[in-house]
């Protein structure tokens, strides 16, 4: 209960009705008669969402419904109770089973356990232990799980010194005998986090699997208990040692695809199979019966002992995407501003403008590395089969093969942690680091899980 | 079990309430921009993907215990769908598109039609958990249009607490085998906007009020001409309860013709667990003497599939009790434990069914455990019961059957408390089956994928302000002004002609049985000979007869000549009735030659008048190709038999 003296909050109220809600004494969360005319509502007041109408209340009423109501001069409105919601889940005791592996939950926002905001009305990750176990409690026999929190921040909120913070917390793991690491991400950013963590984590003898959620856990269909089950298994029992993401493969609740977190990208805003991996067929796939693995390069657990991180990053990097009209002066400014380097995002096999040229001439006089990628996302860039690729390769800029903007992106970043000596971020960035350039490219990457799924020949019936 | 079709429902308590689901008129679903078109073969569909679904916490942080055993039933749902009525919204891939205005709209004028005098000035989306699997989120979004409403019933108000605006749960498939583990969902028709009535549930006292109700809020939904028509549009759920026993919700009663039976049938089950309940208390029964102890008996059964036996103290006879006519109280718990776990009632027995005259083996679903008085005697020296106890046997997987045994003590245990809240499914023969535990406030939550929309008192009045009269409104008017039947003013509301009735009596000042007839009857009529008369045809005559072009007694000719060729002028349609000019001598004559023709010896009382006349003035009628009011011929028929009598 609120004693009677606490100058009480009348959380996200605003303007006369937020003064007059204090002048009343008349507390979110207390149980209220409103009248107004014929009408009379009674109901809890609950806090109001920031972006909405000033002059409303929020009522729940017997039902468990919400609704609206305008408070104006004529409405009376009267505290007539008190019952505060308590929103936690049930308390798990967990046992430590020796015979189970050590997989730490490094949480850094959303995924498996979110709840109600009042401020804004939309949802914020709650992730506590007690909350994990309860929401998905068949993860206590999967295997010895330590949820930690790392931050709790929406994934376009992350930085590059995050990622770092990231992968230190990850050796940390690692170095107390942890056998994998999951880590928990909003999916918006989750690929250009794997990328970083891709260089960072140096000979990783344990797999880390990145894990989150496309319909959030305060729904009954979240797709996030099962992401984190087979993200569980994934990094208890497996034998890799990548960063790799894994999502549902399909719209189903069947099978989840593990991808090289370089290679992979989020390919449709809402989807539960949003990651796809791109110019190359994901590493393998998991569902209730075990793990399927379809490549044969995956790096497999080492020796600990050889594991070091090398997260010295520098960024200063800028990423451009060009289209047809861009002025240059955006490149013009990146320089003036005191950019390190810059990922370009080209047209086809990686082309800008010709009047782009000076620009990059610039670029290459103040020793500012500019690597292109490519606009299609698949394939590779190759500035030699037109004159006016090799008229930017005169200019100096570094063709990223085919990396994905947020694998260049991150590496970049890396790279002038390291150097800014243009010959050896030359080095660096084509040098294949995790996956993030393929020395050759296989049909299948671009034909094979796709997004095609079992039943479309009926719907190409029927088209 | 007392009689069900000599029950005093005053006296037993009753109450009822309803909930009303019917469609409403819309182009597009509630929360996406897919129509809103159902598939005619729900099974036979373009693609499929599947689900498993978890409970999650209420606002105020709590599980609902309802979905906690909706969970439990471990559900593998599969869904169908086809492409022209099925977006990734149905699917549950992408969020919510802004909801459909026009429906909110019609949320309000619905509430205006049902006095409601709390409106909802702010729609606040809510989500309405459900594990079932019947929406694909796992929560039907929903929201209060307006609270605090009524309708009139047999002279007395029943109260409307709330009406609901909300989206429309996917259609359930291939529904044949109820113990299964999967089930099957067709995705056409989930998020259909929807409206949800509910009345309060204490104000319906017997079946007659309840049917009453149903219609009046029926009629509501035709006279607005908000309701979707056609089948399948309408569904309701009834909670009853009597005095002693307990809210039960009886879902997707569609057909008002069986509520009664329902009731009877609810009413019967209710009394006879509170029976039970005074009978396990007067045998000093407690749950402490109920015990999780299973026995493994598969030996005994040259059997495969695992048996397992739970002895249950005292409750010899009760098991036999007769619930519903043809199901005994052994088998009533059996639904439940069977839909929780997947055994299929066939496959669980309880001890009474050893007993002469037991009703389970007479019902529709009698064990398929064939124990015999030997395998009965062995059973006995196993468990051991005494006198008074009775034993159930389940067969089944070992988990499977755990599980079942342990549903089947629990739900012992609460015939203790008599009538377990719940909500049923309504069977055909009238009877019901456990669906799931009630369903409480804490699985109602916001939507956060839908910020409030703002409505303002003024556009709501606005909106509401040119509603037309209420149904019984008209029927209060229509039988003053007219003597109408109920039944009369239903058709009227039915067949949508309320309008053009008003427009043909009180415009075209039209007498108000023939604007019936024009739009009921002969419409009708012509249907059952597959003739359509289209509206402007029914409107073209209303006006020939009443600029008196043409009269009544020329509707059939009419009719038939309009039919043949809807672009007569009035003039050509004029010259085909072929009218004759015929004067009083003329008709006089006529007359008498009917009256001739049908024998002056059979006029001879004031009944043979009454018998005859009508038959005298159609021949007349005839006679002059119904160029004559036949007003001006009966006058005339009765006063030349006046003059033979």
């Amino acid at each position: 209960m609120v004693e009677e003296n606490v100058i009480f909050d009348p959380e996200g109220y605003r303007g006369s009705l937020r003064e007059r809600l204090i002048k009343d004494k008349i507390r979110t969360w207390s149980k209220v008669s409103v009248k107004k005319g014929e009408a009379h509502y009674e109901g809890l007041l609950l806090p109001r969402s920031q972006h909405t109408d000033d002059d409303y209340v929020t009522l729940k009423v017997d039902t468990g419904y919400n609704l609206g109501i305008l408070v104006d001069e004529e409405t009376d409105i009267q505290e007539i109770g008190y019952q505060k919601g308590h929103y936690k889940l049930p308390h798990v005791d967990v046992e430590f089973k020796k015979e189970l592996p050590n997989v730490t939950l490094l949480g850094t926002g959303g995924t498996v356990a979110s709840r109600l905001d009042y401020r804004t009305g939309a949802v914020l990750p709650a992730f506590t232990p007690e909350e994990l176990f309860s929401a998905v409690p068949e993860l206590t026999s999967t295997v010895n799980l330590t949820p930690k929190t790392l931050y709790q921040i929406l994934s376009e909120n992350f930085r590059p010194e995050y990622w770092v913070k990231t992968a230190e917390s990850i050796a940390k793991e690692i170095e107390s005998g942890a056998n994998g690491i999951i880590v928990g991400h909003g999916t918006d950013t989750m690929c250009v986090t794997g990328c970083a963590l891709a260089y960072f984590l140096r000979n990783l003898p344990v797999p880390v699997v990145l894990v989150g959620s496309q319909r959030s856990s305060d729904r009954p269909s979240s797709d996030g208990p099962r992401n984190i089950l087979y993200a569980a298994q994934l990094a208890g029992y497996e034998n890799f040692a990548e960063v790799v993401i894994s999502m549902h493969g399909t719209p189903s609740d069947s099978y989840n695809l593990v991808h090289r977190a370089t290679r992979c990208r989020k390919m449709h805003s809402a989807r539960r199979d949003t990651f796809r991996s791109l110019s190359d067929i994901p590493l393998g796939k998991i569902d209730y019966s075990g793990t399927t693995w379809f490549k044969d390069d995956i790096k497999p657990r080492s020796n600990p002992e050889d594991f070091y991180l090398d997260a010295k990053i520098d960024s200063r990097v800028g990423m451009l995407y060009f289209y047809p009209g861009m002025n240059p002066d955006l490149l013009e400014s990146m320089v003036d501003l005191g950019y390190h380097g810059v990922i370009v995002i080209g047209t086809g096999l990686a082309h800008v403008g010709t009047d782009v040229y000076p620009a990059l001439e610039r670029c290459q006089e103040e020793e500012i590395p500019v690597v292109m990628v490519v606009e299609p996302l698949y394939g590779f860039a190759q500035l030699r089969v037109y004159e006016t690729g090799r008229d930017m390769l005169a200019r100096g800029v570094i063709e990223g093969e085919n990396m994905l903007p947020s694998a260049a992106y991150t590496k970049l970043i890396w790279a002038l942690g390291h150097t800014r000596n243009l010959d050896e971020v030359r080095d660096i960035m084509l040098t294949p680091i995790a996956g993030e350039i393929t020395n050759r490219e296989s049909p299948r990457g671009f034909m094979i899980m796709q997004g095609i799924e079992p039943g479309i020949d009926q719907i190409l019936k029927n088209l | 079990m007392i009689d069900q079709n000599n029950l005093d429902f005053k006296k037993l308590g009753f109450h009822a309430g309803l909930e009303v689901h019917h469609h409403i008129k819309s182009k597009r679903k509630l929360f996406c921009n897919c129509p809103t078109i159902l598939e005619e073969d729900p099974e036979n569909m373009e693609y499929s993907f599947y689900r498993y679904f978890r409970p999650v916490l209420g606002e105020m942080g709590d599980f609902d215990p309802g979905m906690l055993v909706e969970f439990e039933k471990g559900y593998k749902v599969i869904y169908l769908a086809n492409e022209r009525n099925t977006c990734t919204y149905e699917m549950d891939e992408t969020p919510p598109f802004f909801p459909d205005m026009e429906t909110i709209e019609k949320g309000y004028i619905l509430s205006e039609y049902f006095h409601c005098t709390s409106f909802a000035e702010e729609i606040v989306v809510n989500r309405k958990q459900y594990l079932d699997g019947s929406i694909t989120t796992g929560f039907q979004r929903t929201f209060i249009s307006a609270r605090d409403g009524w309708v009139p019933v047999n002279g007395k108000k029943v109260r409307i607490t709330n009406l609901h605006i909300e989206e429309d749960a996917a259609r359930r498939v291939n529904w044949d085998d109820t113990s299964s583990r999967t089930v099957y969902f067709n995705l056409d028709r989930l998020g259909f906007p929807l409206t949800e009535i509910i009345t309060e549930y204490t104000d319906i006292e017997t079946p007659g009020e309840l049917i009453e109700t149903a219609k009046q809020i029926g009629r509501v939904l035709r006279i607005s001409k908000i309701g979707r028509r056609g089948l399948g549009t309408a569904r309701q759920d009834v909670n009853i309860s009597i005095t002693g026993g307990n809210r039960v919700e009886i879902k997707g009663v569609q057909d008002l013709d069986l509520f009664d039976l329902m009731c009877r049938n609810e009413v019967v089950r209710q009394h006879t667990l509170i029976e039970i309940k005074e009978e396990m208390l007067k045998r000093g029964i407690t749950e402490e003497d109920f015990e999780h102890t299973y026995v493994d008996v598969s030996h005994l059964f040259e059997s495969e599939v695992k048996h397992f036996a739970v002895i249950c103290p005292k409750m010899k006879g009760l098991f036999g009790l007769e619930v519903q006519p043809n199901k005994d109280f052994g088998l009533g718990i059996f639904e439940k434990s069977m839909l929780i776990t997947g055994i299929p009632r066939e496959d669980q027995y309880h001890s009474d069914e050893f007993e002469d005259g037991s009703i389970r083996r007479n019902s529709d679903y009698p064990s398929k455990l064939k124990i015999d008085k030997q395998l009965y005697d062995k059973l006995c020296s196993i468990l051991n019961p005494k006198e008074t106890d009775a034993f159930v046997v389940v067969r089944g997987s070992e988990k499977q059957s755990m599980h079942a045994l342990k549903k089947i003590i629990e739900r012992i245990k609460m015939a203790l408390d008599g009538v377990p809240q719940e909500t049923r499914r309504f069977i055909r023969n009238g009877n019901s089956e456990f669906l799931r535990v009630i369903h409480g406030k804490d699985r109602i939550y916001p939507d956060t994928d839908t910020p409030p929309v703002v409505i303002s008192l003024d556009k709501i009045e606005e909106i509401i302000r040119n509603i037309g009269k209420r149904p019984w409104e008209v029927s209060e008017e229509l039988k003053s002004k007219y003597g109408f039947s109920q039944n009369k003013v239903d058709l009227l509301i039915r067949d949508e002609q309320l309008d053009s009735f008003y427009k043909f009596t009180e415009e075209l000042n039209l007498n108000a049985h023939l604007a019936f007839k024009l739009l009921i009857d002969i419409p009708r009529e012509n249907r059952r000979k597959e003739n359509i008369l289209n509206e402007e045809t029914i409107e073209r005559i209303a006006s020939l007869l009443a600029s008196e072009t043409t009269i009544p007694e020329q509707l059939n000719q009419v009719i038939s000549l309009l039919s043949r060729n809807k672009h007569l002028t009035d003039e050509e349609l004029i010259v085909q009735l072929n009218i004759k000019e015929i004067s009083s001598e003329e008709l006089a004559t006529i007359v008498k030659q009917k009256i001739d023709f049908i024998g002056k010896d059979k006029l001879q009382t004031s009944e043979d008048e009454q018998r005859y006349l009508p038959k005298i003035v159609a021949l007349v009628l005839k006679e002059c190709n119904y160029s004559i009011k036949g007003q001006t011929v009966v006058s005339l028929v009765n006063s030349f038999i006046k003059e033979v009598i």
